[in-house]
């Protein structure tokens, strides 16, 4: 039984957590030949998310201290149930670890073995495994026309929730016409879609950038929220909302106190060069606020009445989700929401409820397929 | 029904064109939009730049069902000087923001004058 503890009174899902799939994790569920090419690297020398051939980190030439926090894993269904009922955790949503720079591949068909090889390692291990472990399907952006095909394929599984975008270390942003066979799919299939991005140094854009800064202090405090603000912008030239009405979408890792900059940065410049986004029904702000958002790495405001400000900047209260990010280093507790001067119907949606809509699952984690209920485009 | 002032010679404000004038201390733009005469104040909504100062054209348009861009209402929009907000000439419409409406006044031409009703 899951212990709530403290929190008795608050129904708790968790918008993103990872699970460490390995090498061998994958092999029995990769195709030939790239299985043999899992197996070449089983027995490389390893760190945390920096796998040569699997979790390309491009972090290679900066000084390794030791100390520092601790590298946590999670390597079993069990454990993570376990961790997560220890944090009052009632339904989380998974993520992967070293494919969380998936993206940075340069061969398409290996990168697209390797998101097939975790979707089917996910659906037959982990999701829906135990109580309330829900799973994103893996897109390559590699390959569209195959990332779409994983998503008719998996559509109905029980354990999935929806589909897993990566941006860390991306090379063209989500919003170009070549990933139009995702959103088409993810729109029919009434899945919704989340942005995730992560810390590399390849040389994507606004990823090689980093190389501006000589300290991970530095490298690691904008890198996620910048890359999902490019995507976002990408997103929004190209009228992916406009396009795939009926598509949610959420951006995770970035924090949120951007989100309130986007949305006034984009409508200013809306007034000046409407006519280079005449897709765009309303001004920029609508779609914004119209976005999901995960909250970790929450802001921890001095005045912790400031966190509730910037949420009602972008009218968040329905579209903010917790999410922990466990086991990362940065991972937040739900108590960071519980001691924010969020009111106390805000903090049961945002630990709670939004994520339930969002999911469209209810609080057994069953699916509630309202989509194919109202019949929208299927 | 309000006051009727002579604001110009229709000859002076040919096919396309548009002209400045003041009455009773409000400045307002007369435009020929294909023929025919339409009038709004001077002073856009935004920062009250000089609106009808602006330049004349069409816009962009893009088809929702086939993605296609298309350039449309050719000489019927007028853009702000300032910062390029556009409204739609003939009924004063903000394009960007459909909420905001400038107010219009009625131009009747008679034996070549324009008379405009404030
Ligand atoms: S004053 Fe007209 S657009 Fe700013």
């Amino acid at each position: 039984m899951i212990k709530k503890g403290q929190y008795e009174d608050f129904f708790i899902v968790d918008a993103d957590v990872h699970i460490n799939e390995t090498p061998e994790d994958l092999i029995p569920y990769c195709d030939l030949p790239w299985r043999k090419a899992l197996e070449a690297i089983v027995n490389v020398p390893r760190r945390y998310l920096n796998i040569p051939g699997f979790a390309p980190q491009f972090s290679g030439n900066r000084p390794f201290w030791p100390g520092g926090f601790d590298k946590k894993t999670v390597n079993t269904p069990d454990q993570l149930r376990e961790e997560l009922t220890e944090l009052g955790i009632d339904i989380a949503i998974i993520f992967p670890d070293n494919l969380l720079l998936i993206a940075t591949f340069p061969q398409r068909e290996y990168a697209a073995a390797l998101a097939r090889a975790y979707n089917a390692y996910l659906v037959d291990q982990w999701a829906d495994k135990r109580e309330g472990l829900k799973g994103l399907l893996l897109a390559a952006p590699q390959d569209p026309v195959d990332a779409a095909r994983e998503i008719n394929k998996y559509k109905d599984e029980e354990g999935i929730v929806g589909v897993y975008l990566p941006c860390g270390g991306l090379h063209t942003l989500w919003g170009h016409e070549m990933y139009n066979p995702i959103f088409e799919a993810a729109e029919a299939a009434g899945l919704p879609v989340i942005f995730h991005s992560v810390l590399t140094l390849n040389t994507a854009f606004p990823f090689n950038g980093l190389e501006q800064f000589e300290t991970e202090f530095a490298r690691h405090a904008l890198a996620h929220s910048m890359s999902l603000m490019f995507n976002m912008l990408r997103l929004i030239e190209t009228g992916v909302p406009v396009r795939y009405p009926n598509l949610k979408m959420c951006f995770i890792e970035g924090g949120i106190s951007w989100v309130p900059y986007m949305s006034m940065r984009l409508d200013k410049e809306y007034m000046e060069r409407r006519r280079y986004v005449q897709h765009l029904e309303k001004p920029p702000s609508h779609y914004i606020k119209n976005f999901y958002y995960g909250t970790q790495p929450i802001e921890e405001p001095e005045n912790p009445g400031d966190l509730a400000k910037v949420i009602e900047l972008y009218e968040g209260e329905n579209t903010t989700m917790f999410a922990s990010d466990w086991p990362h280093h940065d991972f937040d507790h739900p108590r960071a929401i519980l001691n924010s001067g969020l009111s106390k119907e805000v903090k049961r949606k945002i630990l709670g409820e939004n994520a339930l809509a969002f999911f469209d699952i209810d609080r057994q984690g069953k699916r509630m397929r309202s989509h194919d209920k109202k019949g929208i485009l299927s | 029904m309000g006051r009727i002032f002579d604001v110009a010679a229709a000859q002076d404000i040919p096919l396309g064109t548009h002209k400045i004038v003041t009455v009773k201390g409000r400045t307002i733009g007369i435009f020929n939009i294909k023929g025919s005469y339409h009038a709004l104040p001077n002073i856009c909504p935004h920062q009250i730049g000089p609106l009808c100062e602006g330049k004349v054209s069409g816009t962009l348009y893009r088809d929702k069902k086939t993605w296609e861009l298309h350039w449309t209402e050719e000489g019927e929009i007028v853009t702000c000087p300032w910062h390029g907000l556009e409204f739609r000439v003939q009924t004063g419409e903000c394009l960007a923001y459909k909420q905001v409406k400038l107010r219009t006044y009625n131009v009747t031409q008679i034996d070549g004058r324009l008379l405009l009703e404030i």
